[in-house]
């Protein structure tokens, strides 16, 4: 166990602190282009009930549907969504790290 | 009788740098020299036109300061030459560094795979304690390997037994990397790592031999003001009140000469020194200085009739049937070293203590000696032998047996009294230091008697030193504190790269995302589905609800959005922890595979170490 520490050390003394603006834009451009390129690829498939399952989304995401003007406008949720999510583990992870570090 | 600013006792690589970058700065020296020629153990011995190298000279150094020195003192003279080196071992040649279907087609496929049985088992079950050489190696390449290829070699060129050999000898000729080097050589392009292989490929060497840089290097000194005295072999160092005051010597026809001086540098060895002390010492550090041993080291020089005999700058010989432990062909290493190209010169190198027999044989005897060596290796024919000679190098090697560190430490401790008197080089510190490193602690000695605080023992002990290393000026008068200055050294990280390493190696703390990860997904499941709770219908989100196959007794109700909220956060936590545990866990395996790699390489060529 004191060894493992000591490698860890070696290394870096360090505890990253993660910067939650950047994990916001990464977070936001996953899921915007996420939930974009998801409904694209059904509506390229096609078939009788188009995306039936994603279309569940649209009880958060007012609005969207599984449809192209859908897929615009679930970018944006997607990146909204995404970015909120990732500023908000960025900002909790570093809240938890300064509290553990005294 | 003048009293000299600076004496110097020793013209090898360590006391001829002390002078020269003395004279750069003004300060003249008296140079001391015990034998006829400069250049100490790097001298080039000329036989007839024939010019011969101690040992076998690259230069190469991983401390800029050094190659700086080198160029400015030879300019352009270096060649750039390959280098070829093999193993004769059982009745056959194995390249070297070793090459893995060379070594098995020489070893045959039933010893291959017991070399590898034996170096798998030893990663099984490593030697606990690494206190001497045999251990260190056998950790690293097997019972096996150690036999065949570093055994026999390492003893005769130490003369005892590889578990008498203290561990830090291997230690300090192979030094380990640190995780951060070794993670730094990966990102920016193996930094130590190419220098390393290219040192094993190729090497630079002076056109005439390593002497040549010492012979020029003494014509430097005395344009600069100094003056180097030959055949003057210190016998006493009068000392008075932590100060020496003068050295005393004998010339070659026997008339006493004494040389005084403000300050004194001494590349003698420590065991000669101590004993060349008047007054002498305590009986402590007497006691300890005789303990340090040497190894001797005597060259049989032969001139064939043969333009060309092996295609090696060196062999090393491992068979035990035959007493040389290496051979040296000159011309391979310059094309300059014969006078002419249609004849070779051989170098057959055997280590020596001045007790062996072999140490006081005649010239005559040791000629024949060594051609039947030769001819019973196959190497040669001894009617091809035309001429020969030998030299004999007293006190080539210090040893470093289980007892040199505490008698090196008394000695020590008892040379730092001394306010105006350093030792340095080799044998003055009683370490295995190559050329480079005695010129550093040569260039230290210099700054220390212009005022600067430099520790010349801490040179090759752990790393390599920079010029910017250096002391600053000391403030302690004319008396010289060593101390271990804070220094900057080769393959160290400058503050930027620790800054990086630092940052892209910066651990994640596992508890922190495993809270962040778990809050966010416990908060998501929480919120979707009093969502889709408040939006109602007839049947209430038949999707989400889904969950419950995961999370046990989650429903898309008002008690299940609590359910989803905890258990989603135990999931959510979980993944996070592992999430950061496992990036920090691939992060060190990476440097430790990094550092791993790096070693192969540098162990690559051990055996040039020993």
């Amino acid at each position: 166990m004191e060894t493992g520490q000591k490698t860890k050390e070696e290394l870096s003394r360090t505890v990253a602190n993660i910067q939650a603006g950047v994990l916001a834009f990464v977070g936001g451009v996953i899921g915007g282009l996420g939930l974009f390129i998801m409904t694209a690829w059904l509506l390229l498939e096609g078939g009788p009930h188009v995306g039936s399952h994603l279309q569940l989304l649209s009880n958060y995401f007012i609005g969207y549907s599984v449809t192209w003007p859908g897929s615009v406008i679930g970018l944006l949720y997607g990146a909204l969504t995404g970015g909120v999510l990732g500023w908000t583990i960025g900002f909790i992870y570093n809240k938890v790290v300064g509290i553990r570090g005294g | 009788m003048a009293s000299h600013p600076v004496v110097v006792i020793g013209a090898g690589p360590a006391g001829l740098t002390t002078a020269y970058e003395l004279g750069k700065n003004g300060v003249s020296s008296l140079i001391l020299e015990a034998g006829k020629q400069v250049g100490g153990i790097s001298q080039t011995v000329n036989y007839r036109d024939f010019r011969f190298d101690i040992g076998g000279h690259r230069f190469f150094s991983k401390v800029p300061m050094v190659n700086d020195l080198w160029h400015e003192i030879l300019g352009d003279n270096f060649l750039l030459r390959p280098r070829i080196s093999r193993i004769y071992y059982n009745n056959k040649f194995f390249d070297y560094p070793l090459k893995a279907t060379n070594a098995l087609a020489g070893l045959g496929p039933v010893e291959a795979l017991l070399v590898g049985f034996s170096y798998a088992k030893t990663k099984m079950f490593p030697s606990p304690n690494e206190d001497n050489f045999e251990q260190w190696v056998i950790n690293r390449f097997g019972t096996r390997l150690y036999r065949i290829f570093f055994k026999t070699y390492t003893e005769k060129v130490w003369g005892i037994p590889c578990s008498e050999i203290s561990a830090d000898w291997a230690a300090q000729r192979i030094k380990n990397l640190s995780l951060k080097e070794a993670v730094l050589n990966a990102l920016l392009g193996a930094r130590d790592g190419k220098i390393v292989t290219s040192l094993i490929e190729e090497f630079h060497y002076p056109r005439f031999g390593p002497g040549m840089m010492w012979e020029r290097c003494e014509e430097l000194v005395e344009g600069l003001g100094s003056q180097t005295l030959k055949g003057i072999k210190v016998e006493r160092i009068h000392h008075r009140h932590g100060r020496v005051e003068s050295v005393s010597g004998r010339i070659s026809s026997g008339e006493r000469v004494n040389f005084e001086g403000s300050h004194f540098v001494s590349t003698m060895p420590l065991r000669e020194l101590i004993g060349a002390m008047d007054p002498q010492p305590p009986e402590k550090v007497v006691q300890a200085a005789q303990g340090l041993r040497y190894r001797d080291y005597l060259t049989v020089v032969l001139v064939v009739n043969r333009e060309d005999v092996f295609p090696d700058n060196w062999i090393y010989i491992h068979s035990p049937e035959v007493k040389m432990g290496r051979m040296q062909n000159y011309k391979n290493w310059s094309p300059y070293m014969v006078p002419d190209p249609s004849r070779t010169s051989l170098g057959l190198e055997y280590f020596l203590w001045d007790k062996d027999e072999e140490w006081t044989w005649s010239n005559d005897r040791l000629i024949d000696f060594g051609t039947r060596e030769c001819a019973q290796i196959g190497l040669i024919n001894p009617e091809d032998v035309e001429d020969g000679t030998v030299v004999r190098m007293e006190k080539a090697y210090p040893v470093y047996d289980h007892q040199y560190q505490d008698n090196v430490q008394t000695v020590r401790q008892f040379l730092e009294t001394f306010s105006n008197f350093q030792t340095i080089g080799r044998n003055g510190l009683h370490r295995y230091n190559n050329q480079d490193h005695s010129m550093v602690t040569g260039v230290y000695a210099a700054g220390n008697i212009m005022g600067e605080t430099n520790d010349v023992w801490a040179v090759n002990t752990e790393k390599e030193y920079h010029e910017e290393g250096r002391g600053a000026p000391s403030k302690a008068g004319d008396r010289m504190v060593p101390t271990r200055v804070q220094v900057n050294v080769e393959n160290a990280l400058s503050g930027d790269e620790e800054e990086i390493i630092e940052f892209v190696f910066a651990r994640l703390d596992p508890v922190a995302l495993g809270v962040a990860v778990g809050t966010v997904i416990g908060l998501v499941i929480f919120m979707a589905t009093l969502v889709l709770v408040l939006k109602g219908g007839s049947v209430v989100g038949p999707g989400l609800a889904l969950l419950g196959n995961y999370l046990i007794g989650f429903e898309v109700t008002w008690s299940g959005s609590l359910v989803g909220l905890v258990e989603g956060g135990l999931g959510g936590f979980a993944i996070g922890y592992v999430s950061a545990s496992l990036r920090n866990w691939g992060m060190t395996t990476y440097a430790h595979y990094m550092r791993w790699r790096g070693e192969v390489i540098r162990r690559r060529n051990l055996l040039d170490k020993v």
